[in-house]
């Protein structure tokens, strides 16, 4: 989920709320018509808003979004989440979880988007990639690995995109013409081909801004074609994108309207019917770019108008998570984490006791399905600054190459477990430090992947200023200034501070004032 | 003591069944049938359904004093886990679900109101390069897809890329029929049904040990293809909306096809193709009744004329041919060929053991 503004989140579920209310009110006058459906959705559907209050207007039904995770919103349905409805780009991963537990009664594709790589014209014309047919993901993992081409793609246990590239790309290197078996990933060919990744995010709309933001040290980004072609038209790019298609084929998203509580079926049918009317189709391929999913309207011509080759999926749910964790533990490129953690005194007692266990539950101690992904992974390095009245303690583990990490795992939770709170609040001296580290570490590992979290639940009243960090950030190299900061709002956190400290390095802000800090971590953890 | 639990567990899944179901109807047990109406209940195929809501059916069946209510369940599901005690009559699709409810139920009478055969959606260039292979023929407008000569293909792991002077559709991928999931549905049973035939030397596969034997040929015709949908809708769907990048051939029920061809939306683009299996089986919807009126659903369905006719519209094929004929003939419609290769599906239980085969196989992948 992208956490563009804190503000526009806290609005966003204060809406919801609105929603939910008129629709009790409503539901209590009229009996029959105007029901509230409850969805649990992928954040890349917020751009049919307009069409789904439009929708609510013809029908009196309300359609109350709630934005969660790919991956995780598949577990939260398994284990009984209470939504009417499901609507992500891909139902696949959910099918296979549910296994016989039939949590799908009835699924309706409602528009379509390949998830396709999208490189920047100059690159695209030095490799002979303009509107190529016979560019081959080999090609691509060839550049990628000489170190030639440099590209973006969201994290595939957080995002579908990324999920559906991944997949794709692991298809497309196997030596089978079948659906792919464990068997058959090619650990190998998929580490060159993602040696060239500098840039993921835990969704695709940020991982869209990220590029933009930091689009003259890349080549590339993977994302749906829909996102490449909105990048295109938006005119914030030096140079368009070059849409490829990759030859031995591609994956489409076909955000599958799925139906998961019996009594809906009624306003459920009413959705889908308005979301395939075809003036509808055509509104949601105008204003979205996606593909229309009923072939009475014909795609515009900003499509190329050529057969794409679709790779099968796998079968199995073990093939599947075998690998997204080959992925995270072997193929992507290691992530090094610096965590700024404040233990002021107003952390004392509850506040301390969830930071806790937020960072114990990535060390292990939460195993569920999401949170094992959500997990330190092999290779990674992890440090933790802990502040108060300055910065009292650095502490960096490394996690091992392979196997067994349970001992790291232990001594980063023995570590977590001394935390203990007291003394003021020095922001900036303790993220200075924290880019002293990682800025440090990157001169060493330029390919890692580095990022910072700063959690804290005050203002700044100890040590350097706001601005004098900020002018200090601008002395320094720009490969310590593409480390974004993730901030934690939460407690008494200063929003303006931490939305300047997003915007300046290229982060964003998470809202731990109204939303659990285990969940919070666990989904920064898709953009490290 | 493992009677017990095996007993105690079934038990356990009819009443989670009863629960689900009776929650899905709980809406409409609380609002009564239209006035004067006698409630009927029945648990159909999902293929079904669009029928069955049809504002036209619902009131051909208002005539006669009925007020039709139903479930949609795989036909699998209705032959072994639905509880049926809750329903008048149950409407499968495919005989050897039929079979086993009349079985089980005792049911004296059924009736096949209608039945569509199984087809190949395709298109036009992948049926020349198929026919360049020796696998397709043209039947004069339309094809016919010899079933060995595909298990052949299958077999030696071919991909469209390996078929001779391929510049239609170079896919690196295999060469294969994109189906349902035959765990779940009973299009795919019916695949499985032509495959096990002609793998069984031309022999209705009819003992389980036949049907043991057979499965190794026959399980990669599905596992081969990785993901596959429950419901029947969709990879139809997926050959009209993202077309011969996806599923250059697609195995569904004739109707809908001929439902798409006839609708007055144009949903079927000029290259689309039917290519009729050789030999193919015909997917029979059959009523079992399990009371009085049930019964009078199933004699309704097959003697009522309006009922007949709004079935032709589903693209189905009824007993009279010529109405067939006709509406196609009226929606302007190209007319099937004559199916002179029609083999009969395995009974109930080699069928079963062949999917339970499969099931395990998917385990083990």
């Amino acid at each position: 989920m992208p956490h563009y503004t804190a503000r526009s989140r806290v609005l966003a579920s204060l809406l919801c709320l609105l929603a939910l209310a008129a629709a009790c009110t409503t539901s209590q006058t009229t009996s029959s018509s105007g029901q509230t459906l409850n969805v649990l959705a992928g954040s890349e559907l917020k751009d049919l808003a307009p069409v789904l209050a439009d929708f609510q207007k013809s029908t009196g039904d309300v359609v109350a979004m709630h934005y969660v995770g790919s991956l995780q919103g598949a577990e939260q349905i398994v284990n009984g989440d209470p939504s009417d409805v499901a609507w992500f780009s891909s139902g696949r991963y959910l099918s296979l979880l549910q296994g016989t537990r039939q949590r799908i009664l009835a699924q309706q594709q409602v528009m379509l988007s390949p998830v396709v790589l999208g490189v920047k014209h100059s690159t695209a014309v030095g490799q002979g990639w303009v509107d190529n047919p016979n560019v081959t993901w080999r090609d691509i993992a060839n550049r990628s690995k000489a170190h030639a081409f440099r590209f973006a793609m969201t994290n595939p246990a957080a995002s579908n995109s990324g999920f559906v590239a991944l997949v794709g790309v692991a298809q497309a290197f196997s030596a089978t013409p079948d659906a792919l078996q464990a068997g058959d990933i090619n650990t190998g060919a998929l580490k060159d081909f993602f040696t060239g990744q500098a840039l993921t995010a835990g969704s695709s709309g940020f991982l869209a801004d990220a590029y933009t933001r930091q689009q003259d040290r890349l080549d590339g980004i993977i994302n749906y074609e829909s996102v490449l072609l909105s990048m295109n038209a938006s005119g914030s790019l030096h140079e368009p994108l070059d849409l490829v298609y990759p030859k031995e084929g591609i994956i489409t998203a076909d955000y599958p309207l799925m139906l998961l509580r019996p009594d809906r079926r009624a306003v459920y049918d009413r959705l889908v019917a308005y979301l395939h009317k075809p003036d509808v189709q055509r509104r949601i391929m105008t204003s979205t770019a996606r593909r229309p999913a009923i072939p009475e309207v014909k795609p515009d011509p900003r499509f190329p108008n050529r057969v794409l080759i679709e790779l099968p999926f796998p079968s199995s749910l073990d093939v599947v998570n075998r690998l997204l964790a080959s992925y995270l533990n072997q193929i992507r490129p290691p992530s090094h984490t610096v965590f700024v953690l404040d233990t002021s005194g107003s952390m004392d007692g509850s506040r301390i006791e969830s930071l806790k266990r937020a960072l114990l539950n990535l060390a292990g101690a939460d195993a569920s399905l999401s949170g094992r992904f959500a997990g330190f992974h092999n290779r990674e390095s992890i440090t933790m600054v802990l502040f108060s009245s300055s910065v009292y303690s650095k502490r960096s583990f490394q996690l091992g190459e392979t196997g067994d990490n349970s001992g790291s795992l232990q001594e980063i939770r023995n570590f977590v477990n001394g935390f203990k709170a007291g003394g003021g609040t020095a922001i900036y001296d303790a993220l200075e430090a924290a880019y002293q580290i990682a800025g440090t570490a990157r001169a060493n590992q330029p390919d890692d992947y580095y990022s910072i979290v700063l959690m804290t639940d005050g203002e700044n009243n100890q040590g350097r200023s706001g601005s004098t960090f900020l002018s200090d950030y601008r002395g320094w190299p720009a490969s310590w200034r593409t480390i974004p900061t993730f901030p934690v709002l939460f407690g008494e956190g200063n929003p303006k501070e931490l939305h300047q400290i997003a915007d300046t390095t290229g982060g964003t802000v998470f809202d731990g004032l109204h939303a659990d800090l285990s969940q919070v971590f666990k989904e920064i953890r898709g953009y490290q | 003591m493992g009677r017990f639990l095996g007993l105690a567990l079934a038990a356990l899944l009819a009443v989670g069944v009863v629960a689900a179901i009776g929650y899905s109807l709980y809406p409409r047990i609380s609002g009564s049938a239209p006035q004067g109406l006698h409630t009927v209940r029945g648990v159909i195929g999902s293929e079904k359904q669009p029928f069955f809501q049809d504002p036209e059916v619902v009131a051909a069946f208002h005539k006669h004093g009925l007020d039709v209510q139903v479930d949609t369940a795989g036909s699998r599901e209705i032959a072994t886990t639905v509880d049926l005690t809750r329903y008048d009559f149950a409407f499968p699709s495919g005989v050897p679900a039929a079979d086993k409810i009349k079985r089980d139920h005792k049911a004296r009478a059924t009736y096949t109101p209608f039945y569509t055969p199984m087809a190949v959606g395709s298109f036009q260039p992948i049926a020349k390069l198929l026919q360049s292979a020796g696998v397709v023929r043209d039947a004069g407008g339309w094809y016919t897809i010899d079933m060995k000569a595909y298990l052949d293909l299958v077999a030696k792991n071919t991909r469209w890329s390996d078929l001779p002077n391929n510049t239609a559709y170079p896919a690196a991928k295999s060469v294969l029929i994109t189906s349902t999931d035959v765990r779940t549905s009973n299009s795919a049973a019916m695949y499985l049904s032509m495959a096990s035939y002609v793998a069984n030397g031309n022999n209705v596969v009819q003992d389980d040990a036949t049907a043991s034997k057979v499965v190794a040929q026959v399980a990669p015709l599905f596992l081969r293809q990785g993901f596959t949908a429950s419901s029947s809708e969709e990879p139809f769907r997926d050959y009209l909306s993202i077309g011969v990048g996806k599923t250059p051939m697609v195995m569904i029920y004739e109707a809908q096809y001929l439902s798409a061809a006839t609708a007055r939306d144009k949903t079927l683009t000029p290259d689309m193709t039917l290519m009729y299996p050789s030999p193919t089986v015909l997917s029979k919807h059959i009523v079992v009744p399990l009371d009085s009126g049930g019964d009078q659903v199933g004699r309704l369905l097959t003697e009522d004329q309006q009922l007949q006719q709004l079935a032709v519209k589903y693209g189905f094929r009824t007993s009279n041919a010529g109405a067939f004929t006709n509406y196609l003939k009226s929606r302007g419609a190209a007319q099937p060929p004559q199916l002179v290769d029609v083999i009969d599906p395995p009974a109930f239980e080699p069928l079963e053991t062949m999917i339970q085969a499969i099931q395990q196989l998917y385990k083990g992948s």
